[in-house]
């Protein structure tokens, strides 16, 4: 391949592998406005990808299996936020709590389910991709932004919804207030912690659908498959400055870097270890660079 | 006929065994701007707290306009017209004006989305009618603490009140922004609203109110048409005795200079004029050098560089003729600069954390053997300090069960307690009443007659006249005048250099 090629198709493979990264930090996203610290992101990706896989080798239906893996992530939300609002647990300590479940629960299920403590299996068609034959044509564009399974798009739709819903709806402005001054939300005679939990039930939904894409494109479980993203989810809310789109460019770097890890592996004659920590080194250093820049916009001000 | 009618009101707060309100009937008439004073623990925001529905009673009940209603929330309150502006206000500094005051009341557009331009329009049309003048789309971090005061007010007349309530309203305000605020309530009530001002500043009660309802130990003591009683008489209901807010300041030697301050300077990030503009500022022993200043102009940077929280970008602070620009502020403390800052909850004390414990923390190796309390003698050493400073309650509970007044005794008690030649303090009496403030003020001058050198920051322009020896006032950082206390000095006059209507360059 040509140096361009191996560009172009490592920026599209990109554009697939950020998915997870965008689903779990825009859904981080809500809760992190609402004022809380949502490090339940991981977990909650884990147990949508486990159920999508498992509902969907069951049904023998994909859209079972999304749908039965979203309702089981906002299930599992759901206990964490009545956990940490209604009897007042450290949100930090019930979010590794919700992790370490999620991690465990999944693997005795998988064992409990299938007699296997390793990868399981499944016969499962693929998701659908999207083709657009005219589109295909256009340089670029055709390359890049088609050819993805539906889940990418439907999470670029939700990207564009939340927009919309933190920035031009009531409940938006709300969810803001709760996380800027709560109180404050509290003498209206609103509920804080009414837009906190609809924050962590989002969270649930989004954690959901990015488990569901993880698994359904393999057609199969690993343990703890999720390994870390939904931590990375959270750097991109923070490196994406906890906008949308700020955490559209962040997860587009993770894809990236992941991407490349994938291509390395096979291309480069590098310590397989070394590559595939390279996604978890570029997290380090975006965290690095980006506490500079704020330091450094700071001091220019 | 009462436009508003509260019976029996009786409030037991049983985490402490307090009881706020005892049998408490309070009465405000349509269209009266109505005065509701008394000490702090009088009951006074436990009663407003109930009419407003943020808290309910054990007993009685509220009629309005002869109906009996019930107040379950804020918002049943706001339905039935009653608003409240906080003492600490709620307004979210990142939002606009009009974000701020449509919150929770949002215009929508298509069942779904927020409708910015109506909700501006809207709040434009609540500030045309009642005659402010302020931009809604301007944030609410831009704005000055009397703007904000505004922003609050808005907010209630935006959900149609006709009862306002307002908790403490001029206790961040200048005298003009004060007097600003009383127009704008004379002309609410003459369009037909009706107002309840809490305060303990018994000049602004014959100043705005008709009528006066005193409580004291949360029962009401008194309820009076204004004209017919004078301050004394009120503070005389409120302490239970004849109090004289004078304090006795005797001419005291002015000594050498212990604590000088040159031409410091304070940057702030993202900050386009700095916090601190080349102060100046000596403090000799034996003499009270007083600093007002509204919120915002340097007084909170001037208490932490003093301190020696924060470090000076640029000039001297000199201690007894030497160096101390770079010390920290345990190295200020061993040289024998003592502190009682305005945030006595958080810097001042630690809030679980027993009496005692905060009483010798600054001077516990006095108490160390072998790196082991001796809790016999700290503990002597506790009770005998809170006898000296009549600190009611154990040593050995935690200070935040304290009261608020006590809490700052303790803290008082602390710094007095060091060997030191200079005492810095900030805001030392905000929020306490007159009982505190007194015996705050005489322990203040008491050691200024022992020649201590003693830097006052304070709001309080009253407690700044009738303390300071010296009287500096600040605006955006700089000093703008610098006094001597003599009785020529108005309040009009160091109202004026605070709001940077006047300015000498000294």
């Amino acid at each position: 391949m040509k140096p361009w090629e191996v560009v172009l198709s490592l920026v599209h493979n990109a554009v697939g592998i950020m998915t997870p990264f965008l689903l779990a930090a825009t859904g981080g996203l809500y809760t992190e406005l609402a004022g809380m610290l949502n490090i339940a992101l991981e977990g909650l990706m884990l147990v949508g990808a486990f159920f999508a896989v498992v509902f969907a080798g069951l049904t023998g239906s994909l859209a079972l299996g999304v749908a039965l893996g979203i309702a089981s992530s906002m299930l599992a939300a759901l206990l964490f936020g009545l956990v940490t609002l209604k009897l007042k647990a450290n949100v930090f300590i019930a979010g590794l709590a919700t992790n370490l479940l999620a991690s465990g629960l999944t693997v005795v299920l998988a064992f409990q389910l299938f007699k296997n403590k390793g990868v399981v299996r499944f016969e499962l068609g693929s998701l659908p991709v999207l083709s657009v034959p005219a589109l295909q044509g256009i340089p670029l564009l055709g390359g890049l932004l088609l050819g993805h399974n539906l889940l990418v798009y439907v999470s670029w739709a939700i990207v564009l919804a939340s927009v919309v819903v933190i920035y031009r709806t009531p409940f938006g402005l709300r969810l803001r207030g709760t996380g800027l001054n709560a109180p404050t939300v509290a003498s209206l005679g609103l509920r804080p912690q009414a837009y906190q939990l609809a924050g962590i039930l989002i969270s649930g939904f989004t954690c959901g659908l990015a488990g569901a894409w993880m698994t359904l494109n393999l057609a199969a479980f690993v343990p703890n498959i999720t390994s870390g993203r939904g931590w990375i989810a959270l750097v991109a809310i923070y490196l994406g400055n906890k906008t949308p789109v700020g955490i559209v460019v962040a997860s587009f770097v993770f894809g990236l870097s992941e991407a490349f890890s994938n291509y390395a592996q096979g291309a480069l004659k590098v310590p397989a270890d070394f590559i595939l920590a390279f996604p978890y080194f570029i997290t380090v250093l975006a965290m690095i660079l980006y506490s500079m820049w704020r330091h450094y916009r700071a001091r220019v001000r | 006929m009462a436009y508003l009618r509260m019976r029996g009101i009786t409030k037991m707060y049983p985490e402490n065994n307090v009881l706020a309100n005892a049998e408490v009937d309070f009465e405000v008439r349509r269209n009266e701007i109505h005065a509701l004073v008394g000490e702090n623990g009088a009951g006074k925001s436990t009663l407003m707290k109930i009419l407003y529905g943020l808290e309910r009673p054990d007993r009685g009940g509220i009629e309005l306009e002869g109906r009996p209603v019930h107040i379950g929330s804020p918002l049943e309150a706001g339905r039935l017209g009653i608003g409240m502006v906080h003492q600490h206000f709620r307004l979210i500094p990142d939002f606009t004006i009009a974000e701020n005051v449509v919150l929770g009341v949002e215009p929508v557009r298509r069942g779904l989305f927020l409708d910015r331009e109506k909700a501006q329009a809207s709040v434009r049309a609540v500030i045309q009618e009642y005659g402010f003048s302020i931009d809604p789309s301007l944030r609410v971090r831009e704005l000055t603490v009397g703007q904000m005061q505004v922003v609050e007010i808005i907010k209630i007349l935006y959900r149609r009140a006709q009862l306002l309530i307002l908790d403490e309203p001029t206790s961040v305000l200048t005298a003009q922004q004060i007097q600003k605020l009383f127009l704008t309530l004379r002309h609410l009530r003459d369009i037909g609203k009706t107002v309840i001002i809490i305060t303990h500043k018994l000049g602004e009660v014959k100043e705005i109110s008709e009528r006066v309802t005193v409580m004291r130990a949360g029962r009401v003591v008194a309820v009076r048409d204004t004209a017919e009683v004078d301050e004394r008489e009120l503070s005389r209901l409120m302490v239970g005795k004849a109090a004289s807010l004078q304090v006795r300041r005797e001419p005291a030697a002015r000594g050498r200079a212990v604590l000088e301050l040159r031409q410091v300077c304070l940057l702030g990030r993202g900050q386009d004029h700095p916090l601190l503009d080349r102060v100046d500022l000596t403090v000799h022993a034996g003499e009270l050098v007083g600093v007002a200043g509204v919120g915002g102009n340097g007084l909170a940077e001037l208490e932490d560089v003093v301190s020696g929280l924060r470090r000076v970008s640029s000039g001297r602070i000199l201690h007894d003729g030497q160096e101390i620009t770079r010390l920290d502020a345990r190295e200020l403390r061993r040289r024998g600069l003592a502190y009682v800052p305005a945030d006595r909850l958080h810097r001042g004390s630690s809030l679980t954390s027993s009496v005692m414990e905060n009483m010798i923390i600054a001077s516990h190796h006095r108490f160390l053997r072998g790196g082991v309390l001796r809790r016999r003698q700290a503990e002597g050493f506790a009770s005998r300090l809170a006898e000296r400073f009549s600190i009611e309650g154990d040593p050995r509970v935690p200070i935040g069960t304290l009261s608020g007044g006590n809490i700052q005794k303790v803290i008082l008690a602390r710094e007095l307690a060091s060997r030191t030649d200079f005492i810095l303090f900030s805001e030392p009496t905000w929020g306490l009443d007159v009982a505190s403030s007194e015996f705050i003020y005489e322990r203040i001058m008491e050691i200024r007659g022992q020649g201590l050198a003693i830097l006052l920051l304070s709001s309080n322009l009253d407690e700044i006249l009738s303390l300071a020896d010296t009287l500096v006032v600040m605006y955006r950082g700089r000093v703008v005048a610098r006094l001597a206390n003599s009785g020529a000095v108005s309040k009009e006059l160091v109202g004026e250099y605070m709001l940077g209507l006047k300015e000498d360059r000294p």
